[in-house]
């Protein structure tokens, strides 16, 4: 057992107990302690009381967004794959590799059976016999700990054949990743699980015709599918959990400079500065900067009333929330993830492989005092081109942050260029 | 054939792995992660014997080997640290983890070890970003606030 028993001691914390219900502790839920605490009996009524048919049209209700990070309505996609014909498979994705992002590394370790009956549930309703985990290298106790639970729930006849004595046969593999950013993107992701370079793949087609060798496949992401069996034990009420459309719990990963980083649930609705007080407010009672949020978009003061919700003007995205305050810099921020676009750029696009280089060279002119005006509008035109020559969400994301700061925190820019930091970060030891 | 690196319990998991999956080439990375697991570096032999072993063509698993970070050949290290670099644990001050890490060990990040004992290495985020500045060695996450020399010093002492 000892080697199970080094799982991060991450602050979890939870208003509505939901997601965290079992997963507050640091320490992992098993099998019995799972069941008797209600565990599995969404499975057990959805295969006694519904028809596959039922749960997609449940999940359709629900409004479910994926919650790994482009917010796509998982009833949608379900309903997508359902058109092509079987085999079927689910995929689920623990690549969790965004920067900031730490929530569903607290399922799989503490509650990791939830995720399990999310899956099996999604499994039935997707017509799929088989489906993969495919988690991050550089989660090897999460990895083992999924291995075991699978295992138990095997032995309690949850998996395998003939399910609970239907005709409903499914199993799961766990398969480890190693240590590549782009293989969260579905298509990478599918690459890299049949054992290949994790290079994405043009779209269309999609996953959901042709996914894991090229069957119909549906990627959801951990968080997504812990959501499952809660939607099925709820039902219709499921749609009290939040407001305006956005129903059901989110998970919010928060670190930086806060009193009590950690990850939080609360229902979308929460905003932003209600988010950071439930985290203990800002660290060492300084003022709020600025917070990376969203797909690692930045977002000022005046975006504290903002919902965390997938509206247009919410945050949406991963739920990852990354604060600053007024000691943090936000050149050299941004400097830090132009580095991680640049080094996770899996080099396929031109514009993609050159553009996050050229971007980091030029914010680092700023953090020099070697910048001018000319290197604004050289961002500019990266901000659009990028996105444009790209043919994933890494490269239509990677400028989000840096034309963000254009216009929120410009001025920023233009103290650097007069050799200047406001936060007193860069410019120090020359 | 003479296997000198996939010993019986590795041979056995790969086994596994090769029943398990739909096809072969699913078990190379899972096999990589035992061969690394083992002997904290990937190298050449390594990879033309799991090429022999699973059958598959030796530039596959090179291709492999050469894309994902995991899995850099020759940091001829024992142990291996890994410090977060991204911007939860940059803002939390990962910098002067990694100074103290290079002053404790002797070694330079992301070079290949001198001694044998610790390669250092930065690497985007870990997952952990609410105990920043997060790190780990081999398998071991670790906590990096408030931490001193002291303290460091007895985490690496149990790394032989
Ligand atoms: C560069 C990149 C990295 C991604 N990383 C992840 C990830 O680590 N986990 C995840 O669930 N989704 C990730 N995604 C999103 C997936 O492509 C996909 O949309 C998601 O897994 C779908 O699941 P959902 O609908 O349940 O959110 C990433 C996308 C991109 C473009
Ligand atoms: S956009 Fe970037 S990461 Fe995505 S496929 Fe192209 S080069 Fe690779
Ligand atoms: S940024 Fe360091 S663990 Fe996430």
């Amino acid at each position: 057992m000892k080697s199970y028993l080094n799982i991060p001691d991450l602050n979890a914390n939870s208003d509505i107990n939901l997601l965290l219900r079992r997963a507050k502790e640091n320490r992992t839920v098993w099998i019995d302690e799972y069941i008797t605490t209600g565990g599995y009996s969404a499975l057990k009524k959805a295969l006694s009381k519904f028809t596959p048919e039922d749960i997609v049209v449940l999940v359709e209700e629900s409004n479910l967004r994926g919650r790994g990070g482009a917010g796509f309505p998982t009833g949608r996609k379900w309903r997508f794959a359902l058109s092509n014909p079987a085999p079927r498979y689910l995929i689920c994705n623990a690549d969790e590799s965004e920067p900031g992002t730490f929530k569903d590394r607290i399922i799989m370790e503490r509650d990791p059976h939830l995720l399990i009956e999310g899956m099996i549930v999604s499994a039935y309703a997707l017509g799929a016999s088989m489906g993969f985990i495919y988690i991050r290298g550089e989660y090897p106790t999460g990895a083992r700990i999924l291995r075991k639970a699978i295992e138990e729930s095997r032995e309690k006849g949850f998996l395998g054949k003939n399910i609970l004595g239907t005709d409903f046969s499914f199993d799961i593999l766990v398969y480890r990743g190693a240590g590549a950013y782009i293989c969260g993107e579905e298509t990478a992701l599918i690459e890299s699980l049949e054992g290949k370079r994790g290079h994405p793949r043009l779209k269309p087609p999609y996953p959901v015709s042709n996914g894991l060798f090229g069957k119909p496949t549906v990627v959801n992401n951990v968080e997504t599918l812990a959501n499952i069996p809660i939607i099925v034990a709820y039902e219709g009420y499921y749609m009290n959990i939040g407001s305006a459309g956005y129903y059901g719990p989110k998970l919010f990963p928060v670190s930086g400079k806060v009193n009590k980083p950690g990850v939080y649930e609360a229902t979308m609705d929460i905003t932003l500065r209600d988010l950071i007080e439930m985290a203990g407010g800002i660290r060492d009672r300084k003022r709020f900067k600025a917070v990376f949020a969203g797909a690692l978009a930045i977002y000022s003061e005046k975006d504290l009333d903002t919902p965390m919700n997938y509206s247009p003007r919410g945050f949406g995205g991963t739920g990852t929330t990354i604060v600053l305050s007024e000691d943090d810099c936000i050149i050299d921020s941004l400097i830090v993830i132009a580095e991680f676009f640049k080094h996770e750029s899996c080099g396929k696009c031109t514009p993609c492989r050159v553009g996050t280089y050229e971007q980091l060279n030029i914010l680092r002119k700023f953090q020099e005092g070697k910048a001018t005006e000319k290197d604004i509008e050289l961002l500019g035109y990266l901000g659009k081109n990028i996105p444009v020559g790209s043919i994933c969400g890494l490269g239509y994301s990677a400028p989000n942050a840096i034309m963000n700061a254009l216009s929120k925190f410009r001025d920023e820019f233009m103290e650097h260029m007069k050799g200047r930091c406001p936060a007193g970060v860069c410019f120090r030891s020359k | 054939m003479e296997l000198k690196f996939l010993s019986e319990d590795m041979r056995k998991e790969i086994d596994r792995y090769v029943e398990a999956f739909p096809t072969r080439e699913q078990a190379i990375i899972q096999s990589l992660h035992l061969i690394y697991d083992k002997y904290k570096d990937i190298q050449q032999d390594h990879i033309q014997e799991l090429s022999n072993y699973l059958k598959v063509p030796v530039g596959l698993v090179e291709g492999i080997v050469s894309f994902y970070d995991m899995f850099r050949i020759n940091r001829g290290a024992r142990h291996h640290i890994r410090v977060c670099k991204n911007l939860p644990c940059h803002l939390m001050g990962c910098k002067g983890l990694i100074r103290t890490f290079e002053d404790l060990t002797g070694e330079k990040v992301n070079q290949k070890s001198k001694n044998g004992r610790f390669y250092i290495e930065t690497v985007e985020c870990i997952g952990s970003c609410s105990i920043a500045p997060a790190f780990m060695i081999d398998d071991d996450l670790y906590n990096g606030l408030n931490i001193t020399e002291e303290s460091l010093n007895e985490i690496l002492s149990k790394y032989t």
